[in-house]
């Protein structure tokens, strides 16, 4: 029995099945309402409501002929995108879902695992650079520096807004923390900023508008990814796909109190939840323009980076004054 | 003026809960006005044949010949024209219906079709006889 | 990383929307040097006015860019008028006057856009391209066609307006009368945009005048430059009221705001036209041989002072024509704002001029790295061509 319940974890939720079929979903819920935003329509023919769309994009990427540049470091170059999806993949299985209670510790469930959730997530933005370098192409270089220096921007903001809500709740351990909200609700609009900061962190992280800094495409022509195509090219972009679900889930988990009441009602916090942080991504990236990355460098450390330790200091002082 | 974070975001929001503005071109079809210039359409009764709009023709996509010469019991000469228009050349400007002499109607006049494209290029030669 | 690298930018380039091509010298994110190559888009079309009669020359030249067309209409068309000696009827200067601030409305709207887009603000392109439509269906209503409008001509204008389309046209122009401000405010306010523009692309004053910039380029480095008011056509200057827009900013945000000022100010102009249209012809009758004589043509287009020279020599085609497109112009002033911008700037500050390549284009004779400069007439060109895809294993 327990066997067959890790099996379904692995495979189907909230493992790889769920995952490609879920991300495929947000991936089309963002794209409908990044259109609907824009007065468009967005996907619309394939399956209903273009529901399909994602899935028959990545399948047409598939088939397509995969070239390989041939000054690029090929093996570098081929390992890369799976290495990349692989991480984000394992990021999946890390989001406290119902297999598992706070009672027992296990291989997806232990203390610390938010940090390893964390560095999971960002495992892709170092292939991303890794791609960039591989590739050996001007564009793509400058697509990899820019990688980098948008990481040293956006990470220490993003491991700071994490740590209000699990000081907070006194563990590093996911499924914990989201326990104690779920015990005291009353305490998640404390940790609001951070919140705030992290959802900034999360869409410089995915690569989006106005973070999107590295494919920037009127800039660099596709940035990292330019000389991607086919088979590789698709497994990035499954790779976003999957990450802004698993982002999503991390920070629904950290701040808004996680998926309660086992299997099925759990099951549908998750969707919601996530839905609910896609939208905010998605209006995002409906409203701003494309920064500078200077303009993000400065911007991460003279505002989110403060407002995340301001709100750390904030949770501090509630928690030493509450019982 | 001062800045306003998210300056859009109202604006944004309300285009969520209205029609989009997309027409679903081959599905719906949005009428053209009238007098629109679209292909070129000769009607051989009404052509005199002067050649005016063969030779103002800036793509030259007109051909204009003699088909028959009739003497009618009168003693007029009465001939007849037939044109070749080639579609794929045209570039719907119009002048041959301006400077067409034809009276009291012209003999080649722009109707209002505008859906050009087609798979072969031979379907784009059109003859008027 | 201290050490230069060339980044080449086009012929093809997601920036650029006709092929051109850029070779900047980068030190990281900073451009050293900048520079330019034309010559991908030349066709031909002085020469193929040559060989074609006036009439053929109007719609030739109409085409020479899909964005102006009405401008290059009207510039060939007032320069034969001057060499014939004739002159539109009141009516017929009216609404010639109508469609060129009509053409400038959809131009800027179009441009406010593309500037979105460089921008990476999907949503503002979006938007103003759905309202553009608003001006292209009255386009398409006046002169039965979305683009090539096909409105000018000798001796006047091809359509007249009855009364129900200038009741559309004011409808219309009311509509988008009321919707530009939100543009010109969005532009000032919303942060990331105003990070983007305000202070990109400095064009000093003195600079501008030096460099020869033309259009809203240079009046928003505060020169008060525009063809309609320093040499008036078209009705301008005593039957039609006109103020000019500058603005002081020299950056790409002030280029926004002159650019949106201006259609505030073309629908100004567009209802005094529609509110007072003179009665009569619109049209007077042109011979078909022009008298020899030359003369030069001027028009202020979207993008700028256009100039049209045209030669006759007393038969039905002319002897020679050449066309001076705005972009020409703007290009010595976009290299100078490139050099010490950032990489990140490079396609809203090429696109702030509104960049029209072929309309600009001309022949290039390719100076060869490995020594020479060669001229190759057509013959060795098209030999050359069949041999270049025949060793690459395509079927001439
Ligand atoms: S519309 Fe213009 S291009 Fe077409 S056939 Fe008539 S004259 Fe020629
Ligand atoms: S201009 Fe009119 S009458 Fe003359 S040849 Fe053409 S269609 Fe016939």
């Amino acid at each position: 029995m327990d066997l067959l319940k890790v099996a379904l974890y692995l495979l189907v939720y909230p493992g790889l099945l769920f995952l490609f079929v879920y991300s495929t979903f947000v991936e089309w819920v963002d794209r409908k309402l990044y259109a609907r935003f824009q007065h468009r329509r967005g996907p619309l023919y394939t399956g209903r409501a273009g529901l399909l769309q994602p899935i028959a994009d990545f399948v047409k990427l598939m088939a397509k002929e995969d070239i390989v540049p041939s000054s690029a470091d090929k093996p570098l170059f081929n390992a890369v995108p799976v290495l990349a999806l692989a991480a984000v993949l394992t990021s999946g299985l890390l989001l406290p879902v119902w297999h598992f209670t706070t009672g027992i510790v296990s291989a997806t469930s232990f203390p610390g695992d938010i940090i390893v959730m964390a560095y999971l997530l960002s495992l892709p933005t170092f292939a991303y650079f890794l791609a960039g370098w591989a590739s050996a192409s001007m564009y793509a270089s400058i697509g990899a520096v820019r990688v980098l220096t948008l990481l040293f921007s956006y990470e220490v903001p993003m491991f700071l807004a994490i740590l209000s809500p699990a000081v907070m709740a006194g563990s590093w351990r996911m499924a914990e923390i989201a326990r104690f909200y779920q015990l005291h609700p009353g305490y998640l609009p404390v940790n609001i900023i951070a919140f705030a900061v992290a959802i900034l962190a999360l869409q410089a992280k995915l690569e989006r508008l106005p973070f999107d800094i590295p494919e920037a495409e009127t800039e660099l022509v596709g940035g990292t990814f330019t000389e991607y195509s086919g088979r590789k090219l698709a497994l990035f972009r499954l790779l976003t796909d999957v990450q802004m679900v698993t982002g999503a889930g991390f920070l629904a988990t950290l701040f808004l109190a996680g998926f309660p009441g086992g299997l099925v009602p759990g099951f549908l916090w998750f969707i919601a939840k996530t839905l609910f942080i896609v939208l905010i991504l998605s209006a995002i990236r409906a409203v701003t323009a494309r920064i500078r990355i200077d303009q993000m460098v400065n911007f991460s450390w003279s505002y989110l980076a403060p407002a995340a330790l301001l709100q750390l200091v904030a949770v501090i002082i509630v928690k030493g004054y509450l019982p | 003026m001062s800045l306003r974070l998210g300056a859009m975001l109202p604006e944004v929001f309300r285009h969520l809960f209205k029609r989009p503005a997309t027409v679903l071109y081959p599905f719906e079809k949005n009428t053209v006005p009238a007098r629109l210039r679209g292909r070129p359409v000769m009607d051989p009764d009404k052509c005199i044949g002067c050649r005016m709009c063969e030779r103002d023709c800036p793509a030259e996509a007109i051909e204009v010949t003699q088909e028959s010469e009739t003497r009618t019991d009168d003693g007029k000469v009465k001939r007849r024209f037939s044109m070749v228009v080639y579609v794929d050349r045209c570039a719907h400007c119009g002048q041959c219906e301006e400077i067409c002499p034809a009276k009291p109607d012209k003999a080649i006049k722009l109707n209002e079709f505008f859906e050009e494209a087609a798979f072969d290029r031979g379907a784009l030669k059109i003859v008027y006889k | 990383m201290s050490e230069t690298f060339v980044l080449p930018v086009g012929p093809q380039h997601p920036a650029l929307k006709e092929p051109t091509s850029f070779r900047f010298k980068v030190d990281g994110e900073y451009i050293v040097d900048a520079d330019l190559r034309l010559g991908y888009n030349h066709r031909g079309m002085e020469k193929g006015c040559e060989a074609r009669t006036y009439v053929q020359d109007i719609y030739l030249l109409e085409r020479v860019c899909g964005i102006c067309s009405n401008a290059h209409m009207t510039c060939f068309a007032q320069g034969v008028e001057r060499l014939m000696g004739i002159e539109p009827p009141p009516r017929g200067v009216f609404i010639r006057c109508l469609m060129g601030e009509l053409e400038r409305i959809h131009s800027h709207l179009l441009w406010l856009g593309v500037a979105g887009h460089e921008i990476g603000f999907d949503t503002f392109f979006m938007y103003t391209w759905r309202d553009r439509e608003v001006v292209m269906d009255l386009l398409e209503m006046v002169s039965g066609n979305r683009v090539n409008y096909g409105m000018q001509t000798f001796g006047g204008v091809r359509r007249d307006l009855d009364g129900m389309q200038i009741k559309t046209l004011l409808e219309g122009i009311a509509a988008l009368k009321a919707r530009t401000p939100y543009y010109l405010n969005l532009g000032a306010t919303e942060p990331t945009m105003v990070a983007r523009i305000a202070g990109v692309g400095k064009l000093p004053r003195e600079k501008a005048i030096e460099l020869t910039a033309a259009g809203p380029t240079t009046r928003a480095s505060g020169v008060d430059f525009d063809v309609r008011k320093d040499d008036p056509y078209a009705g301008f200057g005593d039957l039609i009221p006109f103020t000019i827009v500058t603005d002081n900013g020299c950056d790409v945000l002030a280029r926004v705001v002159v650019r949106a000022k201006e259609m505030m100010a073309s629908y100004d102009i567009m209802e005094f036209i529609l509110r007072n249209l003179p009665a009569g012809e619109v049209r007077t009758k042109a011979p078909r041989k022009v008298p020899e004589g030359e003369t030069v043509s001027r028009v202020e287009a979207q993008r700028g002072e256009l100039i049209h020279y045209i030669r006759a020599n007393g038969t039905d085609k002319p002897d020679r024509v050449k066309v001076r497109a705005p972009t020409l112009a703007n290009w010595p002033s976009t290299l100078y704002m490139l050099r010490g911008a950032y990489l990140a700037d490079i396609p809203i500050i090429m696109a702030a001029i509104d960049p029209c390549l072929s309309c600009t284009d001309r022949m290039a004779v390719i100076s060869d790295v490995r020594g020479g400069e060669k001229v190759w007439d057509w013959e060795t060109l098209r030999q050359y061509g069949i041999e270049f895809h025949r060793r690459r294993g395509i079927r001439p």
